[in-house]
């Protein structure tokens, strides 16, 4: 069965990515064109054609490079100029050029989902015999959550689609756009049929009229990953999936964001509620699903519910990927009970590798440092400090004797205010402001008003949690800022 | 329906803003048009709604029970974000002229005591003369989206967007071109939307 069509700026995207990738640079004409093609006005092309840091709009001008903290870490020079070109390989750092096939043996630790792949449909059987009612129940009793970051309540998002009455779109965020995460590349290329398997569930029980897969446009090998994995589902999944390559920009991890850039409109999230579950995608109930939580549904019925709990805590069962970099014996990827203690995860991947452990950035930009004597917090859903450390996707870098601490900071704070979406004006006027505040002599002045407005008063999740490397690396270390 | 509006129990309808404004209770807002959906982008109507800060164009009423709209963190909050739109403008060009302090801005940001100066202001200069009827200038203009809003939504026209992202945002015609080469029909929806001047009538005038 064909799914159901989509207005032609649905397209939009996809034409742009297209464009840009056969000429290296989107020009005025090529955006004029495709938008003459797909009938929508052109200041809306354009909207969507200057929103996407990968798309460049002059001939030779540079890639924008990840921002990212190990290679800067590891002896690459501390500014964001000189990693140019490479992606998502933190757990090589330093590196240079581009992606590579993710390599197995940077899985250093697997539990239930990353044993090896999978060679049956167990799961998708036992959900297709009890009916999606009974599947939703599962999911309820193993208490899964998303593992995109915001751990929502599985169960509660799909039913609240379903209760909508109408056709739903099931959207697949594969955009994996934090620097310092690599767990769905990972699991793409490595496992793909737990990500299969959990995707032919999700459309077993939500039924979707429309299923897209937004996938980071500039990781070749996990576009071919998904790709391939899309291929190899065709004969499980009731409709035909679509596939949409993103221009990049670490916002597409607000989810409504990314639903408007799958609508051929500029990258920037909208007003909550409509929540997504009731007007999403083209005003469909939309369901957003991290490749992580997908893969996770194959574990919770292939095991049974209790078995999923077996692991993890009471309100947060299950494991979780977590992806280790920085300076830290063992970079790669590590999968581990929710609740453990960021201190086991840090030993399992062999501890610093100079000296001790100086800190942890838990959670990337939109995290917060932790010292080593708060190393024994738990990996949770929600804060694990105050002041901005959380469990978020899983990226954990690692600082230690030889790491410039307050450098650091500001590589985040810098990250924040180049990816801010520039919608609302909190994050948008503050971001920078604050950067220039910490790189200039008063590094002072308006700085703890500027967290406080950014943390509180900008429009989408990522604004508020924008604050958290600079308040907690102020709170642990305050005598680098003075 | 009711909502309890620092400490007084009003009849609630719309969002908190909507209830707020037809209530008598005045909350400085900007991107706020009232012909046109909220947008949210502003942030300057921000409320304490059952302890969270919210901006009230964008939460419906029915969401809440209780909202303060004087505490100290809310004035604060009003305060630094107004400062922080104020120095998005480097607009010199007199209030009995047009320029930027004769429009919404400016009395909104008096209104809330913001207008002094606490960050330096940046801004682009970009100035677009060539529609007949009205001019755009980019060093007043605070990207609060309304005119987007009314040249997309209420109009249905399309000739202007926002070009790039975070502080590179600029209003644009086009793909980057003048009003004049753009498919803008001089309806003036966007110059009447606009809250500082930055579009404004070529006769000087304030719309």
């Amino acid at each position: 069965m064909a799914s159901v069509e989509l207005p032609p700026r649905f397209q939009l995207l996809s034409r742009l990515h297209e464009a840009h990738a056969n000429s290296g640079l989107l020009s005025r004409d090529a955006v004029t064109e495709i938008a003459r093609a797909l009938q929508m006005p052109l200041a809306e092309a354009w909207e969507a054609a200057t929103s996407y840091p990968a798309f460049r709009a002059q001939p030779g001008a540079a890639e924008t490079p990840c921002g990212g903290l190990s290679c800067a870490l590891n002896g690459a020079s501390p500014s964001r100029d000189p990693m140019a070109g490479c992606r998502f390989r933190c757990f090589d750092a330093p590196v240079d050029g581009h992606e590579l096939p993710f390599p197995e043996d940077r899985i250093c630790l697997a539990g239930p989902l990353l044993a090896d792949d999978i060679t049956d449909w167990k799961g998708l059987v036992t959900v297709k015999r009890q009916g999606p009612d009974a599947a939703l129940s599962v999911i309820q009793s193993a208490g899964l959550r998303g593992r995109g970051g915001a751990y929502f309540p599985v169960a509660r998002k799909w039913r609240a689609a379903i209760a909508e009455h109408r056709p739903i779109a099931l959207v697949v965020n594969a955009e994996e756009g934090e620097p310092g995460v690599f767990k769905d590349r990972a699991l793409l290329q490595r496992r793909p049929r737990r990500f299969i398997e959990g995707l032919a569930i999700a459309a077993s029980v939500l039924r979707p009229a429309v299923i897209v897969a937004f996938v980071n446009g500039e990781a070749a090998p996990m576009r071919e990953a998904l790709t391939a994995a899309l291929r190899a589902a065709r004969a499980l999944l009731p409709i035909e999936p679509l596939v949409v390559s993103g221009g990049g920009g670490y916002v597409l991890g607000e989810e409504t964001t990314l639903l408007n850039a799958l609508e051929g409109r500029k990258p920037a999230p909208r007003l909550r509620p409509p929540f997504p579950v009731e007007s999403g995608l083209f005003g469909m109930p939309t369901v957003v699903n991290n490749v992580e939580t997908l893969a996770q549904l194959s574990v919770v019925f292939r095991g049974g519910a209790d078995s999923f709990r077996a692991l993890g805590t009471e309100d947060a069962p299950g494991s979780k990927l977590f992806s280790i970099s920085g300076r830290v014996r063992q970079p790669g990827l590590y999968e581990m009970p929710l609740g453990t203690p960021l201190r086991d995860l840090v030993d399992c991947a062999g501890g610093p590798i100079g000296g001790e452990v100086a800190a942890v950035l838990a959670g990337g930009p939109s995290g917060g440092f932790l010292p080593e004597s708060e190393l024994d917090r738990r990996l949770l859903p929600g804060l694990m400090h105050p002041t901005g450390a959380v469990a978020g996707s899983g990226g954990m870098v690692v600082l230690d004797s030889s790491s410039d601490l307050r450098a650091a900071a500001v590589a985040m704070a810098a990250f924040n205010a180049d990816e801010s979406c520039g919608k609302c004006t909190p994050c948008r006027e503050g971001l920078p402001r604050l950067l220039s505040a910490l790189q200039g002599a008063h590094s002072g002045i308006g700085t703890d008003e500027l967290l406080e407005v950014i943390g509180l008063a900008s429009l989408c999740g990522l604004g508020h949690m924008a604050p958290g490397p600079i308040r907690s690396a102020r709170h642990f270390w305050p005598e680098l800022f003075r | 329906m009711t909502l309890v509006v620092n400490g007084r129990e009003v009849a609630a309808a719309g969002t908190v803003l909507d209830t707020l404004l037809a209530t008598g209770t005045a909350v400085p807002h900007l991107c706020k048009d009232d012909n046109l959906a909220a947008i949210g982008a502003c942030r300057t109507c921000l409320v304490e709604a059952d302890g969270r800060i919210v901006a009230a164009c964008a939460t419906p009423a029915a969401n809440v029970r209780a909202v303060e709209t004087e505490t100290e963190t809310v004035r604060r909050l009003r305060r630094t974000v107004l400062q922080l739109t104020l120095a998005m403008q480097t607009d010199a060009t007199p209030a009995d002229q047009g320029g930027p302090f004769a429009g919404l801005l400016a009395e909104t940001a008096a209104g809330a005591g913001a207008l002094d100066r606490r960050f330096d202001p940046v801004s682009g200069d970009s100035i677009d003369l060539s529609n007949p009827f009205f001019s755009f200038h980019e060093a007043a203009c605070i990207l609060c989206g309304r005119c987007v809003s009314a040249c997309q939504s209420l109009q249905h026209i399309s000739a202007i967007g926002f070009a790039g992202r975070g502080r590179q945002t600029v209003v644009t015609p086009g793909a980057g071109d003048t009003f004049r080469q753009s498919v803008c029909t001089s309806c003036g929806s966007c110059v009447a939307a606009c809250p500082t001047t930055a579009l404004r009538p070529k006769d000087g005038g304030v719309p």
